[in-house]
């Protein structure tokens, strides 16, 4: 609101995947590769393998053309992309540890130097003296992996800097050391996957076996320690944040899934290299690198998921809001805009004045201040397909904006704004898919009825209010749903039918049943 | 002016870890540095390309150009990497004005980083393989040379939009979409023009350099690079007096008078920049007449170097001529971060001291002090 809002089609939220998650994967190799170098290069010496030192020597030029290129120019281009799609964001993250920015800008300075110095020193300098700038390299770039770790730690886990505003504090966070540990295991796997791919065009089938199984060495040690310093990871979140990648909220859930899987097919085909070292092909390292590449995306994406409704926790919203008022915030706090209006609040609006004729226009302007940093009308996280997949009508969008901060595990910042402008946002959304109020209630089978109603906010647990709270008495509980607003003052202020009404009741204690939940007696409310 | 200034967006919560004028002085001089690994990238390609072309000796026309070329992905990550530091400060004391420029050009913005990846291997293939494929290598450094050309505009592009946010709103409200440029600007093309003019010049400095690297062993190819560069530098210089009068002229009336009396160190800065230029460009034909490597290698590129400080002391200035309306220095609340500034401090001398071991012990001859 603060800002103008960049209008990407296909999903701002996306585009900052796509460049962060290709950043990170040439990164790490960054920092892994450039121990693998010098490390290789001091054994191969050891043993006078100058074959060995040949493909080192090749290699070398393959990770400068990838990690000093590549992976420096992206690294910059997260941060342009940030830029334009979160400046709120970047904007803090760089008042807040500038210092610690121009910190890892030195040490990059270096590690790019010493990169540099490396490739062309091959045939220069002797053996000793490039080997210490392999040292030099190697020291730089994990030295700007333990600054950068800082800051993005802190975007999840800000810990006790949220109260008293410490930059150390907010650097060694809660998930600080668990990250640090889990990047540097994940940079010393990816050193071998990268190794795979230039030593798998080798025609000397000896040095490839050599090489495949020294690589292996580093992924295979690398990966099995993953599942361990994950679960520190996870261990050292809040408790109700890893909720979301359990289940309680979809992208969280399925992209901890995909990272389990595909961490798990990277460790097995690494393992397969062994069989034939000497015979890997080209195609074999680079499906390893693309599957490899699937685990460390998905697992950026749930961490940048189970963060949401965050972009930094419990301080600022995904949406560019302050989650609670502070001084010198512009008034871009949930509370103040509710209070003001956004078409008040917002600077990059031309709309000023709600009045029913141009509810459509206003509620789309407010749908670009409020929730285009992760939704788009048709594309990603797209709209049309929720309101689809729901059959809500207008009334019924109206009545869920007022709740979104407890859907999914309560991914979504509250909506922020008046009552007026809530419904000028569902005006404008019933536009991108339509849904009459007689498709809205057209379900009839329980199950449709929780998913399309319900589900958001409930799952079906023993620990959740609504399957452990409503009667077993099916005429009272479907009594009891006609006015969910008195039942429970948060939930939405909509009407089921009553046909509706006893589906729900009938699927829900059928579901108790099965489940063996163990809920409130007969006749209890 | 009301509705514009109301959409500027607030400044940052978070107070400035450190006094305003601190951050003024890394802004100002890691911009030098960024400025003239950009000029010795971009100069030095354009010349090398006009030596290929353009020399009467074919081979000596290919062997600087390759020689020049195997500069360019060194030039390239260094003008990357001193570039991130000035990109940091700005963001630190401009953040409003910027980010909404880069907004409003947002997909040429990102654009910037495809064009320099590109650009990037294309300078790495024809440090490699030029010596293969002249032909081919000429058509490759021709096409990362002109996306480098292209990013330069594109910065000059939001710079100046930083700076004009009367211009912002129009673009905005007409479409969100992020593909405005600033092209109604009328300093645009002369700002441009005025950097890429520079590049040329220190382009023929880096062949002064490079003439001075090879004087012992091969004069008389150091004399060719010798009177190359000195004649690119003095007719760039020439061009630039040209242009840098046009840049002056364009400029709103308010803002041309801080140059002309308005602002006496404005003033001074840019009567230092004049002179300056123009005693280098006597002083480079003297060397050049009596092939003088010293004057020109050492003398002249002092001079540059103050015209390039007082220049980049003056883009300062004239920016915050123009958010003169919107932006006051005091603005800011400021907290000094004591426990992380002495760090940086410490890292940051350490790292200039360590970094320049590096390049001592690697025994890189003078003159290529920006290579990174």
């Amino acid at each position: 609101m603060n800002f103008p809002v960049w209008n990407v089609v296909f999903g701002a939220d996306l585009l900052i995947a796509m460049v962060a998650i290709l950043h990170v994967f040439v990164s790490h190799f960054a920092v892994g590769g450039g121990l693998f170098l010098v490390v290789t290069e001091h054994r191969a010496r050891r043993k006078n393998d100058t074959a060995l030192l040949g493909w080192l020597k090749a290699h070398t030029k393959f990770f400068v053309l990838v990690t000093a290129v590549f992976g420096a120019i992206s690294g910059v281009g997260i941060w342009f992309t940030i830029g334009l799609i979160g400046p709120t964001a970047t904007s803090n993250l760089i008042h807040i540890f500038v210092w610690a920015w121009a910190i890892e800008w030195v040490f990059f300075f270096l590690e790019i130097t010493a990169a540099l110095l490396y490739l062309y020193g091959w045939n220069k300098l002797e053996p000793r003296l490039h080997e210490w700038y392999g040292w030099v390299y190697f020291v730089a770039a994990y030295a700007s992996m333990i600054v950068i770790n800082g800051m993005i730690t802190f975007m999840l886990t800000p810990g006790r800097w949220v109260k008293n505003h410490q930059i150390w504090q907010g650097f060694f966070n809660p998930t600080y050391f668990p990250s640090l540990a889990f990047r540097t295991a994940i940079a010393l796997a990816l050193a071998g996957v990268y190794a795979l791919i230039t030593a798998s065009v080798q025609k000397d089938a000896a040095l490839k076996a050599r090489i495949v199984r020294w690589s292996a060495c580093w992924i295979v040690p690398s990966l099995a320690v993953l599942p361990v310093l994950g679960w520190w990871y996870i261990h050292r979140l809040p408790a109700d944040v890893w909720t979301s990648a359990r289940g309680g909220m979809p992208t969280a859930t399925h992209f901890a899934l995909f990272a389990v899987a595909l961490l798990s097919v990277t460790f097995a085909l690494a393992l397969l290299t062994l069989v034939r070292p000497g015979r890997m092909h080209l195609a074999f390292s680079l499906l390893v690198a693309l599957v490899a590449l699937g685990a460390m995306g998905s697992f950026e994406f749930v961490r940048e998921s189970v963060r949401l409704p965050y972009v930094i926790s419990n301080y600022l919203y995904a949406n560019s809001l302050y989650s609670k008022p502070i001084a010198g915030d512009g008034g871009f706090s949930v509370d103040q805009v509710t209070a003001a209006g956004v078409l008040h609040s917002a600077k990059w609006i031309d709309i000023r004045t709600l009045t029913l004729n141009d509810q459509v226009a206003a509620g789309h302007e407010i749908f670009r201040v409020d929730c285009q940093s992760c939704h788009t009308t048709s594309a990603y996280r797209s709209m049309k397909r929720f309101i689809q997949m729901r059959q809500w009508d207008q009334a019924k969008i109206a009545a869920m904006l007022g709740g979104l901060e407890f859907m999914h595990n309560n991914v979504m910042p509250p909506f922020a704004g008046t009552d007026a402008e809530r419904a000028a946002l569902a005006a404008y959304l019933t536009t991108i898919y339509p849904v009459s109020a007689a498709a809205a209630s057209a379900a009839t089978d329980g199950r449709t009825v929780f998913a399309q109603n319900c589900s958001m906010c409930h799952r079906v647990s023993a620990a959740d209010p609504l399957f452990m709270n409503l009667s077993r008495d099916p005429a009272i509980a479907a009594e009891s749903l006609s006015d969910l607003t008195s039942l429970f003052p948060l939930m939405p202020h909509m009407k089921l039918g009553i046909r509706q009404r006893v589906a729900l009741v009938e699927w829900i204690d059928a579901q108790r049943s099965a489940k063996g939940f163990s809920g409130a007696a007969q006749g209890e409310k | 002016m009301l509705i514009q200034s109301s959409l500027i967006p607030a400044a940052d919560p978070n107070p400035l870890p450190a006094p305003y004028w601190v951050f003024e002085l890394f802004l100002i001089a890691t911009f030098v540095l960024h400025i003239v690994a950009m000029n010795f990238m971009l100069g030095g390609g354009v010349l090398a390309l006009a030596s290929k072309w353009r020399a009467k000796n074919r081979e000596n026309g290919n062997r600087v150009f390759l020689d020049i070329a195997k500069k360019l992905p060194i030039f390239l990550p260094a003008t990357v990497s001193l570039g991130i530091a000035p990109l940091l400060f700005v963001q630190v004391l401009y953040g409003q004005f910027f980010y909404t420029s880069s907004i409003l050009m947002a997909w040429p913005w990102f654009l910037v980083l495809v064009l320099l990846v590109i650009a990037y291997y294309g300078f790495y293939y024809v440090s490699y393989r030029g010596g293969k494929s002249m032909g081919k290598a000429g058509g490759v450094l021709l096409g990362s040379t002109i996306l480098v050309f292209v990013i330069g505009f594109l910065f000059s592009n939001n710079i100046t939009l930083s700076q004009t946010p009367s211009r912002w709103g129009a673009k905005y409200f007409a479409s969100a979409s992020g593909w405005h440029l600033n092209l109604t600007e009328p300093t645009l093309i002369p700002r441009f023009l005025h950097f890429f003019a520079a590049a040329v010049a220190l382009g023929g400095l880096l062949l002064v350099f490079m003439a001075l690297a090879n004087w012992k062993r091969d004069r008389e190819y150091a004399g060719q690079l010798l009177h190359f560069g000195g004649k690119a530098f003095m007719y760039a210089t020439m061009a630039q007096i040209v242009v840098g009068i046009v840049f002056l002229v364009s400029l709103p009336q308010a803002m041309r008078m801080v140059f002309m009396g308005a602002n006496l160190v404005a003033t001074t800065l840019l009567m230092v920049g004049i002179l300056g230029a123009i005693v280098a460009i006597f002083l480079m034909s003297e060397a050049l007449h009596s092939e003088n490597i010293r004057a020109a290698a050492y003398y002249v590129p002092a001079i540059v170097a103050v015209v390039i400080v007082s220049m980049s002391i003056m883009r300062d200035l004239l920016r915050n001529a123009y958010l003169k309306p919107y932006f006051h220095p005091e603005q800011f609340a400021v907290k000094t971060q004591w426990s992380v500034l002495p760090l940086f401090l410490g890292i940051f001398a350490a790292g200039v001291i360590f970094w320049l071991v590096m390049i001592g012990r690697y025994g890189l001859p003078g003159g290529r002090r920006h290579s990174a």
